[in-house]
């Protein structure tokens, strides 16, 4: 793929939703920009990044999205371009700022945007949440994109607006948009001249902030009413006419082609989602008797609209209006082509089988022999594995019903089978600590089991510090576990502060976890999980320690993948034959049924374990675990990793 | 009469929940769920095995006494209060250093190194203290390790989980010094050979202990914690009756607890079991009451006399006739110790016609039941 930066008009390339946004900054400018990873937001950055230095614009990685969003902020009042892109759980954890920003506005300062990606049917989150109501109820202007051009276009766009009305603007993604590609016609890019400063002349508040705000809600609907993000397509009068917005244009266009009713159904997508464009909207009402709201998640667009149809003169025609609170769309999770066409039809009266009622059968049938059923899982040689392994022996040596909480990120799969179900609880980032924060402190309540808290190393910097410096004021006692690979795995191996490196590839300081907790006068513990005897010990031990406060065991051992892109497998692994007894051993298949490992696989035919050679990473943790010792592990010397030996500190 | 092997759902519901296990050691070390831990049996992970060598060996699963006498002596359960038995001695080491560290008159630790040097075993499955005198189970090779292993710390100990990690295709001849419990768990293991593990015929000399008693290694470990600097221990004594002490020495002296101060530890267990002096092992040692510095041994097996022969022949050991009041107050407490189990057992079970794991005949039944 050519750069992003390219700077060749009219020219179309293919780009990922989150790349045509990065583009659509470039275009307007952009000099800053802060974001923390969270699917399925993490792109923006580093494609920004990675031409930040020849564009003469910076890019970082924050410890989390308020500071993102707050330091994107200063960018702004610096006379920069700037934007802060997240997920809807970071832009939860932005708020409370945005909500006051919002009536401050930007003082004159460069064009500031808030970049939120959902992630409807959360695949890769750990709630499922519109966040555009976030628009309604803060007052920002909010734009969402239903194609790629379009987020290129009002990404650009949006920057303009923001200075025009000095406020903070919104694109409201979707993992749709922003993980798939299409094309996108260039713009030209502006030149790479950009100095800043603060005007100290144009601070001040204004007399009555939240006026203030209203009035440039007001202007911006203004010109929602006329912008080309709006737009109708299909007859002047329509048997059905669907509202709809993102990815659910898509969709929407697509159903009612299948259908082939494209002259009897209309489609009003709209771009510019609040303020609401009400006379537009109100003038294609009058274009059906029924109205069907197409869009993920909320019926954030529903809504709007229905409380607008409220306010219509008594005469008024009343349309009916079918989406999801008259139950014809999901309520909840993606949408597909199938769920409009569903709605349709039930509206319409119509009937349409896109496939054969066999057709999943057949399907499962032809792949059957060639498809291996798989968990949700760890990575082959995670050493969150070998963690959670650990500590599902240690709590049950312990005996005291102890139990252990994740975190968001890779050591969510605590909570099943590739964790061993160990972990109970997993909310939001620093939860993992600070809820067994709280439980630690039910002791003059009689609760005496054992809480193991869990947080990521990137979750750590980003909301673990408070809630470990809480329980060390309080004297809250559990023990935390910071699960420190290294790498904010989950969402991309994006740098963090201990990895001692920046989002544009600059040496940084390498910030040190359990310096951190030292300093706060904690007991620290650094295990490598994969030494599981000395794991488990250290962790009967902690969880025994009776003085006052937390106490921390960092599980520190690189993230597998991290490692296998750096260099080849430690061991070669296999299975010896005549050791493994197969199921006269009397482990009950302890090695693919509790560890579960996706390299090691039980032969049918064989009647013993086997390793698959393709996925085994070669970390060799089932050897430790056979009880029959039939697992072997030789380690794997190369050239490669001589030298590596031979280079200090490496 | 034989009864179903059952999995560790069953040992669980039916010995450990129950409240029935010595932590003899024999569920552990042959399967990766079970693992002793401070006086308890953990199950790691769920095992859904329906018929389990833990179900199988337990002590304390369905055991026909008769049926295990018949593997072990070729003869059904003897009547008598000490089993079967070929010769009662009273014995002392001639090593004076075995019996400065040893229990009483350091006829085990004599016994086992001789079976040694003669070449009867080549290793043997002990019990060795820590630093912090936790027992732990220990493999032996040699005469050093064996003293190593000398004297008592009264804590039941799961040894035979020592004995299950012997590799399957190891020449070990083994020798093992065991408790009552433990060793009718070895009995059953002879009885009905493990599968896919160490030989159990490979097994050329048990030793067994008199037993009382053990001690909770969690709660009476936390007692000796608390009352003593445990690393400086050298070693513990419960004199013969009727000193009624338990006896802790350091280098500076003896520090002696009350007996019933020390009993409260006792496992729950011990009470339901009927064996004091390790009936079918091939040799029995234990104290003797009234005399300190000489233990009583009871010689059962043709092996445990010909052990005892090299013994008198090389000068190992002073022997002597057990006097006979010594040896009817061996008897009269063996035979309290099955007639006050018997009533515990039927007690818990609340019906006399259920005695739990315990299979005897119906004639014993009846003379004990007196």
């Amino acid at each position: 793929m050519p750069d992003i930066d390219i700077d060749a008009p009219g020219k179309t390339l293919l780009l990922m939703g989150n790349e045509a946004i990065a583009r659509g900054a470039l275009e307007a400018g952009i000099g800053f920009i802060a974001s923390y990873p969270g699917t399925p937001s993490s792109e923006i950055l580093p494609t920004l990044a990675g031409v930040a230095k020849r564009r003469g614009i910076y890019a970082e990685w924050s410890v989390n999205e308020m500071v993102a969003m707050m330091v994107a902020t200063g960018a702004s009042l610096g006379g920069v371009r700037a934007m802060a892109t997240m997920k809807q759980n970071g832009t939860n954890v932005a708020m409370d700022f945005i909500a006051t920003l919002t009536q401050r506005g930007l003082r004159g300062g460069g064009g500031l945007l808030l970049v939120n990606c959902d992630d409807p049917g959360q695949r890769n989150s750990p709630n499922e949440q519109d966040t555009r109501p976030v628009a309604k109820w803060l007052d920002i202007p909010l734009l969402e994109p239903g194609d790629f051009q379009e987020a290129k276009d009002m990404t650009k766009w949006l920057f303009d607006l923001s200075e025009e009305l000095d406020t903070l603007c919104m694109l409201r993604c979707v993992a749709k948009i922003s993980h798939t590609r299409g094309n996108v016609k260039l713009n030209e890019l502006p030149e790479k001249e950009k100095k800043a400063r603060f005007e100290l002349d144009r601070l001040g508040r204004p007399v009555n902030p939240h006026a203030a705000v209203h009035e440039k809600l007001d202007k911006a609907q203004e010109k929602f009413e006329l912008s080309p993000f709006n737009r109708y397509v299909g007859p002047d009068k329509a048997d059905l006419l669907i509202i709809t917005c993102g990815g659910s244009w898509l969709h929407s266009q697509e159903a009612v082609r299948l259908l082939k009713l494209e002259d009897k159904v209309g489609i009003l997508k709209l771009g510019t989602l609040w303020p609401l464009p009400e006379k537009l909207v109100v003038q294609h009402l009058g274009k059906s008797q029924r109205i069907l709201f197409v869009e993920e998640t909320d019926p954030f667009v529903e809504r709007s609209v229905m409380e607008l149809a409220a306010s219509l003169p008594p005469d008024s025609l009343r349309p009916i209006f079918y989406g999801k609170r008259s139950g014809h769309v999901p309520a909840y999770g993606e949408l597909n082509p199938d769920s409009v066409i569903r709605a349709i039809t039930k509206i319409m009266g119509l009937t349409y089988e896109s496939r054969d009622a066999d057709y999943s059968k057949k399907v499962e049938a032809a792949v059957k022999s060639d498809v291996v059923v798989r968990i949700g899982t760890l990575c082959p040689g995670c050493p969150h594995r070998a963690s959670y392994w650990a500590i599902k022996n240690a709590l049950k040596l312990d005996g005291r019903l102890g139990f252990a909480t994740a975190d968001n990120g890779c050591i969510s799969a605590g909570l099943g089978p590739a964790g061993f179900y160990v972990a109970k609880t997993a909310y939001a980032m620093g939860s993992g600590a600070a809820v067994a924060d709280g439980l630690g402190k039910l002791g003059q309540f009689g609760f005496d089991q054992p809480v193991l808290g869990g947080v990521g190393d990137s979750t750590f910097y980003h909301a673990g510090i408070p809630a470990l410096l809480n329980a060390v004021w309080n004297k809250s006692n559990f023990t935390l576990i910071v699960y420190d690979n290294n790498a904010t795995a989950m969402t991309g191996f994006q740098p963090h502060p201990g990895t001692g490196m920046t989002a544009m590839g600059d040496p940084a300081r390498e910030v040190s976890i359990e310096a951190i907790c030292r300093s706060m006068g904690v007991r620290v513990e650094i295990c490598d999980p994969f030494d599981l005897e000395k794991t488990t010990e250290t962790l009967l031990d902690v969880m025994k320690d009776e003085r006052e406060g937390p106490r921390v065991v960092v599980m520190r051992r690189e993230c597998e993948l991290i490692r296998a892109r750096r260099e080849g497998p430690p061991y070669d692994v296999y299975v010896d034959t005549e050791k493994c007894l197969g199921d006269s051993c009397g482990c009950d298949r302890l090695c693919t049924r509790i560890l579960r490992c996706p390299g090691l696989v039980w032969d049918e035919e064989a009647g013993k374990s086997k390793i698959d050679e393709i996925i085994c990473s070669g970390c060799g943790l089932c050897a430790d675990i056979c009880p029959q010792g039939a697992i072997i592990r030789e380690p794997v010397v190369t050239q490669e990793r001589e030298i590596a030996e031979e280079i200090p500190g490496r | 009469m034989d009864v179903k092997v059952k999995g560790s759902k069953e040992l669980f519901d039916e010995v450990i929940n129950k409240g029935l296990c010595t932590l003899c050691g024999a569920c552990a070390g042959a399967c990766p769920y079970l693992v002793p831990y401070k006086g308890r049996i953990v199950l790691l992970d769920n095992c859904t095995l329906t018929e389990g060598q833990c179900y199988k060996y337990c002590p304390r699963t369905y055991t026909d006494m008769d049926a295990i006498s018949q593997q072990v002596f070729g003869a059904p359960y003897s009547e008598d209060e000490l089993g079967t038995t070929k010769e009662v001695l009273m014995v002392r080491s001639t090593d004076a250093g075995i019996r400065e560290k040893a229990q009483y008159g350091g006829a085990v630790t004599t016994l086992v190194s001789l079976a040694m040097a003669e070449g009867i075993i080549n290793s043997a499955i002990l019990t060795r203290t820590t630093d912090d005198k936790t027992p732990k189970g220990f493999l032996a090779r040699s005469k050093t390790a064996v003293l190593e292993c000398a004297g008592s710390s009264y804590m039941a100990c799961p040894v035979l989980e020592s004995y299950n990690h012997v590799p399957e295709y190891s020449n070990h001849r083994l020798g093992i010094v065991a408790v009552p419990c433990q060793v009718l768990a070895v009995s059953k293991m002879k009885r009905e050979p493990p599968q896919n593990r160490f030989d159990v015929n490979n097994i050329k000399l048990v030793i067994g202990l008199f037993c009382t008693w053990a001690l909770s290694p969690d709660g009476f470990h936390q007692f000796l914690t608390e009352n003593l600097n445990l690393p400086w221990v050298t070693k513990f004594d419960i004199p013969p009756p009727p000193a009624n002490r338990f006896d802790a020495y350091t280098a500076s002296g003896r520090m002696s607890f009350s007996l019933e101060q020390v009993r409260q530890f006792t496992m729950p267990t011990c009470a339901y079991c009927l064996d004091m002096t390790s009936e079918f092992a091939d040799i029995s040692i234990g104290s003797v009451e009234g005399t300190e510095g000489w233990n009583t041994v009871i010689i059962r097996t043709d092996t445990g006399a010909e052990l005892m022969e090299m013994a008198r022949v090389k000068a190992k050991l002073e022997i002597d006739k057990l006097p006979d009041e010594n040896l009817a107050h061996l008897k009269e407490a063996a035979l309290l110790k099955k007639k006050r189990a018997l009533q515990e057992i039927i007690k818990k079970s609340g019906d006399e016609k259920n005695l739990l794991y315990l299979g005897l005949s119906q004639s014993l039944i009846d003379r004990l039941m007196v």
